[in-house]
C-alpha cells in the first residue's frame, strides 16, 4: 500500500546541508499498524510529512496505492490527502472557532460532499469516538483526550485508507493515552492502515510492527527480531544496541 | 464553497473585530473620497440630452470685425437670431435668453417674488423634451405676432395658485397679465446645456414667456452684454440692433441631410450679411455644435475635475497599501490553521479563494461605509461650500459602482497576502500548534 524506495530528503541553507532522510526504504501493507520510533531529530516527522504528501522529497520513489507520488500537482496531492489519508497530530490541531461537528466536517467540505452526506458522516464519526452528544461544543470546552478523539473523528470522517498519527498521545495523561490507543486499535481492526510516530516504547510495542528511524534510515525491529533482516538494518540495530 | 468561505470570512471578521474595523475604515475612507470626486465628475459629465444629443445643435456665428475678438462667440446677437428664425430647415428651433421678472397673481395677498424667466419660442419645449402636467406650449402664431402667454412649472404653480390645473389663469409678470397655457413637471437638465453662460449647473428657470414679446416688453438680458465695439445705445431698440444683446440659439436637425442643408443655409446667410456690409471679416462663418461637442467646447467639465478624480484614486491606493499590511499580519497569524486545512485536504487554490472571499467581504463593507462617507461629504460640500445641488446628488449608479470598486480594490490588495498564506508549507505549523 505504501512503498518508499531510496527516499532522501535534504534541507539546504546557504551554509549547511542537512540529510533528514537518506536511502529510506519502507513497505507498509494494507491493514498494518506500524509504530515508528526514534530519537529526536532522527527524521520521524519528516518521514510522516513525506508520507502524508505535506512535503516533497529530494530523491527516490514513493508509491501510495500504486500511484507514483513524485511530481504530483498541488491539487492532486490535496485530493489524495483528502480521500486516502487521515492525520492525527500531537497537538490535536482542531480549529478553535469551529464546533466539533464543524471541525469534523472540514475535510468533507473540501471533498465536495453534499450537506446531507456530510451530516451523516459527521454524526457517524463523532459517534464512533463517543462524542456525538457534544457535537455543538467548541474544542476549548473539551479535555485533551476528548479533543484528540475529535481529531480522530475528523480523520475518520472521510473514510481514509490509512491514518498518519504523529505522537497522538504525546499531550495526554496515561489514562487518556490508553483510551486513544484503544480507539486506534479498534480503527485498525476495522481495516484502516495506521502509521504512528511515538516516543512511548510501550505504545509502540502494542503495534503489529515496530520500526525505528535512526539518522534518517529505517531499522525494522519486528523483522529483525524475526530474523528477516538485511545488512543495513542489522548494522543500524547493532549501532542502536551499542548506543 | 463560496457560502462556506463567506461563513468563514464572517467568523474571521468577528474574531478580530478591531483589525477588521481598521481595514474596513481604511478602504471606506479611500472609497468615500473616490466616490465623492467620481460622483461630481460623473454628474458634471452627463449629457442630459441623451439620445437626442446628436440631433440638437447650438448655432454660432463668427461675425465680429477683424482685430476684435479672435474666437467664434458662443452666442449670437438678437438681430441674427431674429433673422435665423426665418429658416424653414430645422425641425424645431428657438432663440432664447434669460431675464428676470416680478411675479404676482390677482390675489392681493400674494407677495411679489422676483423670478428668473426664460424668454423662448414655443419650439423650446419640444426641442428639449420639457414634460407638461397640464396644457402645453403656446400656439405658433404667438411666436410671430406676440401674445401674453406663459408656461410655468409646478413649483410656481403651487406658489401662485396652490397647484392643480391652472390653465387659463392669469399670472402677472412685471404687472402685465399673462395667461397660463401650460404647467410643466420638474425639469432640470444638468448641466443646463441650453445655456451654459449663466452657470452650467444652475437650476432651470421656472417661468417661460414668448420671445416675440422681447421688443414690446423690453426684457433685460440676464446674461452677457459685452460688445466687441463701442456703440451708442440710447433706446431698447438700439440695444436689440446692437452687437451686444447676446442670446442662445438652438435648432433640431434630425438627419445628416438636414444638418448639411442647414449649414448651407447658414453659409448663405453669412454671405448675405457680408454683402450688406454687416459681417466685415473675410473668414466670417456660421457653425453648429451638437450637445456633446457643445459641452466639450465650453469646458463644462473642467480638467481640474479629472485631476481631482486621479488624486482621489491615488489616495485610495494609499489606503489599500495600508490594508495590505494589515491583511498580511492577519493572514500570516492564521498560518497554523491553514496548515491544518492543507493537511486535511484543502488545495492551495481553495485556501487562496477562501482568503480572497474574506478580503472581498471586507471590501464590500468598506464600500458600503465609503458610500455613506461620500453621501455625507456631498451633503457638507453642498451645504457648507456651495457645491451646486445638481452635482451634490449621489448618482444612483454609485450604489453599484462603490461596492464594485471597493471589492475589486480590496481583492487586488489581498492578492499578495492570500498568495503568501496559501504558499506556506503546512508541515511547518502542524507541530507548532
Amino acid at each position: 500500500m505504501l512503498s518508499m524506495k531510496n527516499i532522501s530528503k535534504v534541507f539546504k541553507t546557504d551554509l549547511v546541508e542537512t540529510h533528514a532522510l537518506r536511502d529510506f526504504n519502507l513497505e507498509v501493507n494494507e491493514g498494518e499498524f506500524v509504530a515508528v520510533t526514534g530519537p529526536s531529530g532522527s527524521g520521524k516527522t519528516t518521514f510522516l510529512n513525506i508520507a502524508g504528501l505535506l512535503e516533497g522529497f529530494t530523491q527516490g520513489d514513493y508509491f501510495l496505492d500504486g500511484v507514483n507520488i513524485s511530481n504530483l500537482s498541488d491539487n492532486k496531492s490535496a485530493a489524495i490527502r483528502n480521500e486516502k489519508i487521515g492525520f492525527i497530530f500531537q497537538g490535536f490541531n482542531l480549529i478553535s472557532d469551529l464546533n466539533l461537528a464543524e471541525n469534523v466536517e472540514v475535510p468533507l467540505r473540501y471533498r465536495g460532499f453534499s450537506a446531507k452526506e456530510r451530516k451523516v458522516r459527521v454524526e457517524r464519526a463523532l459517534d464512533q469516538v463517543g462524542l456525538a452528544a457534544r457535537m455543538k461544543h467548541l474544542p476549548t470546552q473539551l479535555s485533551g483526550g476528548q479533543q484528540q478523539r475529535v481529531a480522530i473523528a475528523r480523520a475518520l470522517a472521510g473514510e481514509p485508507r490509512f491514518l498518519l498519527a504523529d505522537e497522538p498521545t504525546g499531550n495526554l495523561d496515561s489514562l487518556m493515552a490508553r483510551q486513544v490507543m484503544e480507539l486506534l486499535e479498534d480503527i485498525n481492526k476495522a481495516g484502516t492502515t495506521i502509521i504512528m510516530v511515538t516516543h512511548d516504547a510501550e505504545l509502540a510495542r502494542r503495534a503489529q510492527r515496530n520500526i525505528q528511524i535512526v539518522d534518517g534510515q529505517v531499522c525494522d525491529f519486528t523483522m529483525y527480531q524475526s530474523g528477516q533482516t538485511d545488512n543495513k538494518t542489522q548494522s543500524i540495530a547493532d549501532a542502536v544496541s551499542v548506543a | 464553497m463560496f457560502f462556506y468561505y463567506l461563513d468563514l470570512a464572517w467568523r474571521s471578521i468577528k474574531k478580530t473585530p478591531f483589525l477588521s474595523l481598521l481595514m474596513v475604515l481604511a478602504i471606506s475612507i479611500g472609497i468615500g473620497i473616490t466616490i465623492t470626486t467620481l460622483n461630481v465628475y460623473k454628474m458634471a459629465s452627463i449629457n442630459p440630452a441623451g439620445e437626442r444629443s446628436s440631433q440638437l445643435f447650438a448655432v454660432r456665428l463668427l461675425s465680429q470685425d477683424n482685430d476684435t475678438w479672435d474666437e467664434i462667440t458662443p452666442q449670437i446677437t438678437y438681430q441674427d437670431a431674429f433673422n435665423l428664425r426665418t429658416s424653414a430647415v430645422p425641425v424645431r428651433q428657438s432663440a432664447m435668453f434669460r431675464t428676470g421678472l416680478a411675479v404676482q397673481t390677482e390675489d392681493i395677498n400674494f407677495a411679489p417674488i422676483l423670478e428668473s424667466v426664460r424668454v423662448i419660442d414655443s419650439d423650446f419645449f419640444g426641442l428639449f423634451d420639457v414634460p407638461f402636467i397640464y396644457g402645453g406650449p403656446w400656439e405658433k402664431q404667438v411666436d410671430d405676432e406676440g401674445g401674453y402667454k406663459v408656461v410655468i412649472n409646478e413649483d410656481i404653480n403651487q406658489k401662485a395658485f396652490g397647484g392643480g390645473n391652472s390653465i387659463g389663469k392669469t399670472l402677472l409678470l412685471n404687472r402685465k397679465p399673462y395667461q397660463v397655457v401650460g404647467v410643466t413637471a420638474q425639469w432640470n437638465p444638468s448641466p443646463k446645456y441650453y445655456d451654459v453662460n449663466n452657470g452650467a449647473f444652475n437650476n432651470s428657470e421656472q417661468i417661460f414667456v414668448p420671445f416675440s414679446l422681447t421688443p414690446i416688453e423690453e426684457f433685460d438680458s440676464w446674461g452677457n452684454n459685452n460688445s466687441w465695439r463701442r456703440e451708442d445705445i440710447r433706446t431698447y431698440q438700439d440695444r436689440l440692433n446692437s452687437e451686444m444683446h447676446w442670446l442662445q440659439y438652438w435648432v433640431e436637425l434630425d438627419t445628416p441631410a438636414k444638418q448639411q442643408e442647414y449649414q448651407q443655409w447658414l453659409a448663405a446667410y453669412v454671405e448675405q450679411q457680408k454683402l450688406i456690409g454687416r459681417f466685415k471679416r473675410p473668414d466670417a462663418h456660421g457653425d453648429i455644435s451638437d450637445v456633446g461637442q457643445w459641452l466639450k467646447e465650453h469646458n463644462v467639465v473642467p480638467e481640474d475635475n479629472k485631476v481631482l478624480v486621479g488624486l482621489s484614486v491615488l489616495f485610495l491606493v494609499v489606503c489599500l497599501v495600508n490594508m495590505l499590511g494589515l491583511l498580511l499580519a492577519k493572514f500570516l497569524k492564521r498560518a497554523p490553521e491553514v496548515g491544518v486545512r492543507r493537511a486535511i485536504g484543502a488545495s492551495r487554490l481553495q485556501i487562496f479563494a477562501q482568503h480572497l472571499v474574506e478580503v472581498g467581504l471586507i471590501g464590500f463593507c468598506g464600500g458600503v461605509l465609503g458610500l455613506l462617507w461620500a453621501w455625507g461629504a456631498l451633503y457638507v460640500l453642498s451645504t457648507k461650500f456651495d457645491l451646486e445641488q445638481s452635482l451634490a446628488q449621489l448618482d444612483q449608479s454609485m450604489w453599484l459602482i462603490a461596492p464594485m470598486i471597493a471589492v475589486s480594490a480590496a481583492i487586488i490588495a489581498g492578492l499578495y497576502p492570500a498568495w503568501r498564506i496559501c504558499s506556506t508549507n503546512p508541515s511547518v505549523y502542524l507541530k507548532s500548534q
